[in-house]
């Protein structure tokens, strides 16, 4: 601090503990003291200081900012310390976000010219705006937009106000609660918990019809044990679970499982457009295997409309999921009607990117069977041609076979519920590299149909498996072999088509070497804390909840995989020859490749933060 | 108290002032020169100028390069704590003598509304550096000066809202805190001038709200 003259002390100080300025030299402090500008930025007089002819760089020294962006969503809110105006100085675009001023504060300004010269004279200084820029634009990139129906929120269309009794309540209570309130279903709740729902269909079928006594309590009639959904799910799982289980009602719960409402699926129609919603809905009718292959050849046309209306990207892998999850059930059961019921309880499992619902129209088939223990012979080959069948049909609908036969109707993927628990076993003390493939794709595993009691006593089991350090850093060793493309100097790292096509292509392969180290990651993280999801954002927005994790680490990751998610459905429709899920970088805008950069390098960070956690950094 | 002498030609400017033309202005357009001093003591008779610093407010920009800090090398007896000042015996040899700063003051002073916190002490001090040093001012110059006083404002304000004033509720950390400024550790005349500048800033933007509002609303 010796050159800092007495003028330049306060504003030093602050600065020098201020990123990008604290790994600077002061000579730069300096520089941006004699040239920075002190102004008042209030509500009133805001408009006067952003001006796309003449754009500045922003520090904020107090107040307090919300940055707004042109569809008036609110990206981030800015306080002492962060900066705003850069992509502006950066890209030379017009500024196109807004501030609303919370709270008027003092704010420090620098001039194109005096940004341009640190940015010239100060390596730091221009990758810390860089790097900044495309944070932002990461973030912005998948700002979720509500004009999408089906990507609501459970909350924001239901009517709230739990109309409930408790068990101990008459049927004629319940009917004359139901009247005053004007629904037609009421919950049952004991202690604020669910136990029960009665419709006016059930005051009709399993009252008058039967003649039963209506000063009778409640639980004679009601459903037990009701499907419900969380407030926080989206408005398209609602759907799908109505749907698939032909009912009106769906009571909506608190993560704390309090009952606070009631969606009917008139609801739902109200809001409904035309989409793929109701494909779903007509493949669940499906009457025979025809219609369903009929049914299914609607999938990529109807995708194609739909990906360019949904602003949240991870909808598209859950809606090919539910896709293929309403294509199983109903060949599932067809069979049955066909080959009569199973007499055995069983299970439809899936596996990999069916069960994280990360579907691609690229994505192969990884199902299985779980069967009840000690069964006959004879129930083992029905199961087997149900796999079979279901397989088959599947690929007929255009889901492809699995390459390495991880399908129902192979023998190894049709287990009884002890032989399955003994190969995690398996896999999980033996940790060996054929043992770590087979966690990574069976540890990401979803129930599709059948007995629901089974599917639970299965994970119950998996779960209670110890699995100890060794099996850790086996996976966070795995996870570190493969790496992203960026090599020395911060370069993109290509590959390269083989000879026999008719042109050489450098591509980056965004899937291997970026979504699949993200899901890898998150699946290990997962399952060292236990988190019951599938899903790779699930299980990340699971994991931030949890006290003693990074919570940027979390919400890097959560960028990252829907900006590469992002990318790699963009880069579907133009392919070029270029295998799938790849990209030339050469095709993207300067920006576009600072950004991926920037996400391949916080992949490799987690990577490490990998394998310092698991693997003691034994690499 | 303050002398007689100087505050009765304070008044005198202040009477003449009231002609000015630049009182119709908006108090958004005009430029500023905001001005502090660093005193031995309270009594411009006795006390000395230690340390003056100014920085000018353009279209309600502050420009902090284009400030001014000046040490007084002259100043015979640091009557306050050295450390008060944040300046030593070194730091005051290094300094310059008084009239090379008040030469180039004088030179900016009617370009611009003179804002100070406490301006009749400042400007009284001002007055008899001027006269001591043989530095006179011609009268036209003197007629166009427009003065602002950052605390004056305060004070009306709180009175105004009938708020209860303590004893050091007018002072430039307790004023700014009012309007949620940062703190600043350093106290210096060039650090102090900054913090009158932003208050200054921060009092005309609460004090308009996007109305009009005129140099004379400030008197």
């Amino acid at each position: 601090m010796t050159n800092i003259t007495i003028e330049q002390k306060e504003l030093f100080q602050f600065l020098n503990a201020q990123a990008p300025f604290s790994e600077l030299a002061s000579t730069a402090i300096s520089y941006f003291i004699k040239h920075l500008q002190i102004i008042y930025l209030s509500k009133e007089n805001q408009s006067q200081w952003f001006d796309s002819n003449n754009p500045s760089l922003f520090l904020i020294r107090s107040g307090l900012y919300d940055l707004v962006n042109p569809q008036n969503e609110v990206i981030t809110r800015l306080s002492q310390g962060d900066y705003f105006g850069y992509p502006s100085l950066l890209s030379g675009e017009t500024i196109k976000n807004s501030l609303e001023v919370q709270k008027d504060g003092i704010v420090y300004l620098l001039e194109q010219a005096d940004f341009d010269f640190l940015r010239r004279e100060y390596k730091v200084f221009e990758q810390y705006f860089v790097r900044a820029h495309a944070n932002r634009l990461l973030s912005s990139h998948y700002k979720k937009r509500q004009d999408n129906w089906s990507d609501r929120k459970i909350s924001e269309l239901m009517h709230l106000g739990a109309v409930a009794l408790p068990p101990d309540a008459s049927i004629r209570q319940a009917a004359k609660k139901m009247s005053a309130s004007g629904v037609s279903s009421i919950m049952i709740t004991k202690e604020d918990k669910l136990i029960g729902v009665i419709t006016d269909r059930d005051l009709r079928n399993r009252v008058l019809a039967l003649d039963v006594n209506p000063d009778l309590v409640v639980t004679h009639i009601m459903t037990s044990s009701p499907k419900y959904i969380f407030e926080n799910n989206r408005v398209f799982s609602a759907f799908q679970l109505m749907l698939r289980h032909n009912i009106h009602h769906l009571p909506v719960l608190t993560e704390a499982f309090k009952p606070i409402g009631m969606l009917t699926s008139t609801d739902l129609l109200r809001q409904q457009k035309s989409d793929p919603v109701q494909l779903i809905g007509r493949i669940y009718k499906a009457n025979s295997v025809a219609n369903v292959k009929r049914y299914a050849l609607e999938i990529p046309e109807l995708l194609q409309g739909f990906s360019h209306k949904v602003e949240d990207i991870s909808l598209i892998g859950k809606l090919l999921s539910g896709i293929t999850d309403a294509l199983t059930s109903r060949l599932i059961y067809l069979y049955q009607e066909e080959f009569g019921l199973a007499e055995v309880p069983f299970c439809w499992i899936c596996f990999g990117s069916q069960a994280r619902e990360e579907q691609t129209l690229h994505s192969d088939q990884d199902n299985g069977l779980l069967l009840s223990d000690d069964i006959t012979a004879e129930q083992r080959s029905y199961f087997k041609s149900l796999g079979e069948f279901v397989c088959t049909n599947l690929a007929s609908c255009g889901i492809k076979f699995c390459p390495g036969n991880i399908m129902a109707s192979s023998d190894p993927c049709r287990l009884e519920l002890e032989a399955w628990v003994a190969q995690f076993y398996l896999w999980i003390k033996k940790p060996s590299p054929s043992s770590l493939l087979n966690c990574k794709i069976f540890f990401d595993i979803r129930y599709v149909e059948g007995s629901a009691e089974l599917f639970d006593n299965f994970m119950n089991k998996l779960v209670n498996i110890p699995k100890n350090q060794l099996f850790f850093a086996g996976m966070a060793t795995d996870i570190n072999r493969n790496s992203v493309p960026i090599g020395l100097f911060n370069q993109f790292k290509l590959e390269k088509t083989r000879e026999k096509e008719p042109y050489k292509h450098k591509f980056i392969d965004l899937k291997k070497r970026g979504v699949v180290i993200i899901n890898d990651i998150v699946r290990l993280y997962a399952l060292n804390y236990s988190v019951r999801a599938d899903n790779t954002l699930e299980r990340l927005n699971a994991l931030a909840k949890l006290p003693d994790i990074n919570k940027t680490d979390i919400y890097n990751l959560k960028d990252c995989w829907r900006y590469l998610t992002q990318l790699r459905l963009r880069t579907q429709i133009n392919q070029e020859g270029l295998p799938s899920n790849c990209i030339n970088p050469e095709n993207l805008t300067s920006m576009e490749k600072h950004q991926l950069k920037e996400a391949f390098y916080l992949i490799k960070q987690a990577q490490q933060a990998v394998v310092f956690k698991f693997a003691r950094g034994s690499l | 108290m303050i002398l007689k002498i100087p505050k009765m030609i304070l008044h005198f400017f202040l009477r003449l002032n009231n002609l000015n033309k630049r009182h119709n202005l908006s108090c958004f357009d005009v430029n500023y020169l905001v001005i502090d001093l660093e005193l031995t003591g309270l009594n411009s008779k006795q006390d000395e100028i230690v340390s003056l610093a100014w920085l000018p407010i353009v279209k309600q920009r502050i420009y902090v390069g284009k400030g001014k800090y000046f040490i007084n090398s002259q100043v015979g007896k640091l009557k306050q704590s050295p450390i008060f000042h944040g300046l030593d015996t070194g730091a005051i040899e290094q300094g310059k003598p008084l009239n090379s700063a008040l030469e180039q003051l004088v030179k900016l002073i009617d370009d611009s509304v003179l804002v100070f916190h406490n301006a009749s002490l400042d400007w009284a001090f001002l007055l008899k550096a001027f006269k001591d040093y043989n530095i006179s001012i011609p009268t036209e110059k003197i007629k166009s000066i427009v003065m602002i006083d950052t605390m004056k404002i305060e004070h009306r304000r709180l009175s105004r809202q009938s708020q209860d004033m303590r004893f050091d509720a007018l002072n430039l950390e307790r004023c700014r805190k009012r309007y949620h400024l940062p703190d600043y550790a350093n106290h210096n005349a060039f650090t102090d001038a900054m913090a009158t500048a932003e208050l200054l800033l921060a009092q005309i933007n609460n004090m308009s709200r996007s109305k009009a509002l005129l140099i004379k609303q400030l008197l």
